[in-house]
């Protein structure tokens, strides 16, 4: 008798938190999703986005667009300028070498002066960005043709 | 029985609605979310203490209270637990650390959360808080148009960091978006449309039909967007727009200058070419494209227009950016000969440039189409009134979709960006008797121009908030000297403090104490490319030697910089000695990277042979001193010189001046190019 009396109080019990729980709003599902925004471009890390702005202001002229050292301006520099997205070299520099190269030049590091330091010129912030960035760079890489 | 029965499961009942709100509440996800954090976090930490400093924490809503921001509450930490934990760094959502920003991790105490990303900072589930949720408030920006959020406090067209936000408003400025949608801001915003006075004289019936068809077919630097005309729209306002009254003055300039003998194209040919025609136009595609193509020019305006328009292009549109060039009589018929010999549309029909025969009542239809359309809020913003054509757009960032007339498109998502774009896209998707041209943005430019327009928020954000960049000084001297600023069009490529476009790089704020004055008087009458480089190069305006020493003297007077010294050497004039060290410096730096001197150098800044003759003594010290103070965006690096060593650099790049007469030199310099 007791139980009888338990059961139907305990399935309420049970029912009620999912009855009394909000329902999810329906809008976001059932319209079809984002028929004509325009297609969004692969999410990029906010650091690396900026990093990249860095780069093509104050390096890609040398450093090339892609970083392979083929800027317009690479021609005229003897040593030429170093290819950054070559997966060798970015095996062998630590993220801290990279952005002490960034920060005394080339000169501070024991290469060439024509590779200015930017350390007066950039933040610490703007470095790590660019080093982030940098860091992409073989993944970009054109496949050799 | 069946009484104490009843009681029995009322009394249950009774517990159960009792027990319901804790219940709920010991269901929130949050708490749960924060329990897997204390766990999480526990794990990930460098000591014991500070583990059971994660494991101690309370499970409770947290929450950054902005009391100076509006009253701003965001709860978002209560799920986003990680934001500003460097431990956290690439732990899954919503865990991690927050990306670093100008703003992170070091502002969330004074920005919070909602401030950049949108959605609602006082719920506590997630549907709520992002927005997703129908009764809920805007939800949050996509990641996509985020620097949105940085456009709410950062007021000014271009903003460092912001570079999606920055094209967007640039965008928005140039395809004239303000001339009929009113944004707080923009009040003194003008568009560059010609005024139509003198379109009888200028062009052809046919041409007009051609253009206003579409005007991005016929020209691609066209800032005129497509009004999606229907043919007899197209022909009601040519009628209207031949039926202008050309000024009298204007008329008679077109007319004789109509009637003037051909020039010859040979010689008009070289003048374009070392005018810089390209800075600004473009021919067949190739150049900057701010003004008009030129490759069918003389398919688009008659002979005698052209040529009145070249002597004086201010007296026929007094906001265009062109410059006067003082050309003689002689070389712009030369030019115009060559412009019609060369940059014509060999495919047009013949009679493009026939005038059309005014039909009255055509015009007079047309005359209404041109205010239905609201074609004076570009053409004749004077004869506008103050009223906007178009709503305004204060606020639209801040509009929940469902207020948003979707109209006939039942295909979009509902959110506000989906409507935005296609809004940009075809504008009159959404219902008939919209009037809105469409603009054919990329889908990259209609991300930054959604970007931008998301940014206008309802209200404006309290005044601590609200960064504009400082401004500068802009004076203009007026009298001569102003008119020839005016007539030379200085501004359309200088800046002036904040005034003027920078399209040279080289601002004139400061050029006083920058340039000696024998070589820029000599520099405005025969101009050359100072950075090789750019693509924008300063036109050779034949500016009359009278003119260039007037306006050479009063820049000197008068854009000059108290803080550069005129003698860095302060009356004692370097040695030899210091000089050669100078350039012991210029070399051991790498300058050789960026700069030219002499026959070797690099192409990035501008060469230094004739450094000596251009620049002054001062500046070449106060710029090396540090170069970003006078150009915040200049890639010459700041090498953090002593004043020891910026002196001898001075000192050695005063030493080189060319050895050649002048005239020469300016050839070798002509030559780099």
């Amino acid at each position: 008798m007791r139980f009888r009396t338990a059961a139907p109080a305990l399935l309420v019990f049970l029912l009620l938190p999912g009855a009394c729980a909000r329902k999810p709003a329906p809008a976001a599902a059932k319209t079809p999703e984002a028929v004509k925004t325009p297609a969004a471009p692969p999410p990029v890390r906010y650091e690396v986005r900026l990093g990249k702005v860095t780069f093509t202001h104050y390096c890609q002229t040398c450093h090339g667009e892609s970083g392979a050292g083929d800027g317009f301006n690479a021609f005229n520099l003897d040593p030429h300028p170093r290819d950054l997205s070559d997966p060798e070299f970015q095996k062998k520099k630590s993220d801290a070498e990279i952005a002490d190269a960034i920060q005394r030049g080339g000169a501070g590091v024991g290469l060439s002066a024509l590779m200015p330091p930017w350390g007066h010129t950039l933040s610490t912030r703007q470095i790590d960005e660019l080093v982030l960035y940098l860091r992409t760079l073989p993944a970009l890489r054109k496949p050799a043709s | 029985m069946p009484l104490r029965r009843l009681f029995a499961v009322s009394s249950v009942l009774f517990l159960l609605v009792l027990a319901i709100s804790p219940a709920k509440n010991a269901l929130r996800s949050y708490r749960s979310l924060q329990r897997q954090y204390r766990k999480l976090a526990a794990s990930r930490a460098h000591s014991l203490k500070a583990a059971q400093g994660y494991a101690a924490r309370p499970v409770a809503i947290q929450q950054i209270w902005l009391r100076d921001f509006d009253n701003r509450v965001d709860r978002c930490t209560t799920c986003h637990l990680g934001v500003a934990d460097p431990l956290m760094a690439g732990a899954p959502r919503p865990f991690d650390l927050h990306p670093g920003t100008p703003h992170t991790p070091g502002g969330f105490d004074r920005f919070g959360c909602t401030a950049c990303h949108g959605g609602q900072g006082l719920a506590t589930t997630q549907i709520d808080a992002h927005g997703s949720s129908a009764d809920a408030g805007p939800p949050m920006t996509p990641p996509v148009f985020i620097e949105a959020g940085c456009g709410r406090c950062h007021l000014s067209e271009s903003v460092a960091g912001a570079p999606v936000l920055s094209r967007g408003r640039a965008l928005i400025a140039r395809a004239g978006c303000y001339a009929c949608h009113a944004v707080r801001g923009q009040d003194e915003f003008r568009s560059e449309a010609p005024p139509l006075a003198t379109l009888p004289l200028k062009t052809g019936g046919e041409w007009l039909k051609r253009w206003l068809k579409d005007p991005k077919s016929i020209d691609p630097n066209a800032t005129m967007p497509n009004f999606h005309l229907t043919d007899q729209a197209i022909d009601e306002l040519s009628h209207f727009l031949f039926a202008a009254q050309v000024p009298k003055d204007l008329a008679g300039r077109i007319e004789a200058a109509g009637a003037e003998p051909p020039g010859s194209p040979a010689n008009g040919k070289k003048l374009v070419s070392e005018s810089r025609c390209i800075t600004c136009h473009t021919v067949e595609g190739k150049g900057k494209g701010s003004a008009p193509e030129l490759s069918k020019i003389a398919s688009t305006s008659s002979r005698g227009w052209l040529l009145a328009f070249l002597r004086e292009p201010q007296a026929f549109n007094p906001r265009t950016r062109m410059p006067r060039y003082h050309f003689t009589e002689t070389e712009s018929r030369d030019v115009v000969a060559f412009l019609e010999d060369e940059f014509r549309d060999f495919d047009a029909p013949k009679g493009i440039l026939e005038p059309l025969r005014v039909n009255q009542s055509l015009a007079e239809n047309g005359r209404k189409l041109f205010r239905l359309y609201g074609c004076f809020s570009c053409h004749d913003p004077a004869g506008s009134g103050s009223e906007k054509f178009g709503p305004e757009l204060d606020g639209i960032g801040d509009k929940r979709a469902q207020s948003l007339d979707f109209g006939r498109r039942t295909d979009l998502a509902r959110t506000l960006p989906a409507w935005l774009a296609a809004k940009l896209e075809s504008p009159r998707s959404f219902a008939d008797g919209l009037k809105m041209p469409s603009y054919g943005f990329s889908a990259d430019d209609s991300r930054a121009v959604i970007t931008a327009v998301l940014a206008l928020g309802a209200q404006s954000v309290p005044d601590r908030y609200r960064y504009a960049p400082p401004q500068k000084p802009a004076l203009l001297p007026g009298g001569p000297v102003g008119s020839l600023i005016q007539s030379y069009r200085c501004l359309s490529c200088h800046l002036i403090g904040d005034r003027g476009t920078d399209v040279s790089t080289a601002a004139l704020t400061y050029e006083g104490s920058k340039v000696k004055r024998d070589w820029l008087v000599d520099y405005l009458v025969l101009s050359y490319t100072i950075r090789p480089i750019l693509e924008e190069r300063m036109p050779v305006l034949k500016m009359p030697r009278e003119d260039a020493m007037q306006l050479a003297d009063a820049l000197l007077n008068f854009y000059v910089d108290p803080s550069i010294p005129d003698d860095p050497f302060a009356g004692r004039p370097a040695s030899d000695a210091d000089s050669a060290e100078g350039q012991r410096l210029y070399v051991g730096l790498g300058c050789r990277g960026c700069h030219i001197v002499g026959s070797s150098g690099g192409y990035y800044g501008p060469p230094l042979t004739e450094a000596g003759r251009r620049l002054k003594p001062g500046w070449t010290y106060a710029w090396l001193k540090g170069p970003q103070r006078w150009r915040a965006d200049v890639r010459c690096p700041d090498y953090g010189l002593s004043d020891t060593d910026a002196l001898r650099l001075t000192a050695y790049l005063e030493t080189l001046v060319p050895a050649a007469s002048p005239a020469k030199s300016e050839k070798a310099a002509r030559g780099v190019k």
